[in-house]
């Protein structure tokens, strides 16, 4: 836990001084005004993608037992998931982790999004089973995959 | 530019930070780097519905990382600037002019979509953009198309369309 505290505050710091934290920065990403933030994608994505293959692959944690890697199969919210989550990205310039690291920067105003995300979150747990069937997603214990 | 008028980092720079990061949670934490889990950690220490029951939510090691990002924004500010609150929220000033109440409305409003569509499709930018994209894995493949394609069409609707 002290691993993931301090990996998270460094997340954290990258996320604020790189730009992913920043309203204008993510619109300018949306309007195609700016490639800055397709480069940190591309070379974040470009640098994990070996490393977790040969972490997979050779990978042993500290007490000898191999590395799980998750898996993200396709399920029913895939596609409405995230044409949904856009939207919320567009208008707020904060993904999830932003929303905690803007709250730190002192922007009063992702307390706001903070409380939306947790009562969609909440109004999508809470009506799993409703609309599970109609979304063909996963059953219960499964849920829609972490992330 | 960023908070108190601060430069980006370059992009290569930040990119390898992040790869580093999520390699060695998995390396050394044995996790898989995912932001949007936390909220259901979160929603899980109060609601009884059997969703928020999964054990897949139990250790709230992402609580312990919600903590951590909320420190790390505190970091970057005071390591750059005196720390204080601000309503800033740059093109959304400058191009909606909206008051403080109409604010909060549409910064909750974005924020239950990004919590009901996260969820939905169980992962955000970093669980389907970084770590699923690196595995090249088809559903966070769907995901990371579906939420830039509406992202993109959103932002122009907006800033091309409703308030150019």
């Amino acid at each position: 836990m002290a691993l993931v505290f301090v990996l998270s505050v460094a997340f954290g710091f990258l996320l604020s001084r790189s730009g992913a934290a920043d309203f204008d920065v993510i619109q300018h990403m949306f309007l195609f005004d700016s490639f800055h933030m397709y480069g940190l994608l591309a070379v974040g994505v470009g640098l994990t993608a070996p490393g977790l293959w040969l972490l997979g692959r050779y990978g042993r944690t500290l007490t000898g037992k191999p590395i799980q890697l998750a898996a993200k199969p396709i399920h029913g919210g895939s596609l409405p998931g995230g044409l949904l989550f856009g939207v919320g990205w567009a208008m707020t310039g904060m993904c999830p982790g932003p929303i905690l690291v803007t709250l730190g920067e002192g922007k009063i105003y992702a307390l706001a999004v903070l409380a939306g995300a947790l009562a969609g979150t909440w109004l999508f747990g809470a009506n799993y089973v409703r609309i599970q069937r109609f979304l063909k997603l996963p059953n219960l214990t499964t849920g829609t995959g972490a992330g | 530019m960023l908070l108190h008028d601060l430069e980006p980092w370059h992009f290569a720079i930040a990119g390898a930070g992040i790869a580093a990061i999520t390699l060695t949670l998995q390396a050394v934490g044995n996790r898989a780097l995912g932001v949007s889990t936390g909220l259901e950690e979160f929603c899980s220490l109060a609601s009884k519905a059997p969703y928020f029951a999964r054990p897949e939510l139990r250790s709230h090691w992402r609580l312990v990382m919600f903590a951590g990002l909320v420190c790390g924004g505190v970091l970057s500010s005071i390591t750059s600037g005196p720390w204080q609150p601000t309503w800033n929220a740059g093109m959304l000033d400058t191009r909606l002019h909206l008051d403080h109440a109409s604010k909060i409305a549409w910064f909750f409003a974005g924020g239950l979509l990004t919590g009901v569509g996260t969820r939905m499709a169980g992962g955000c930018t970093s669980g389907h953009g970084i770590y699923g994209m690196a595995r090249m894995q088809p559903g966070s493949l769907v995901s990371v198309l579906a939420f830039m394609a509406s992202g993109i069409l959103t932002a122009n609707l907006l800033w091309r369309v409703i308030a150019p």
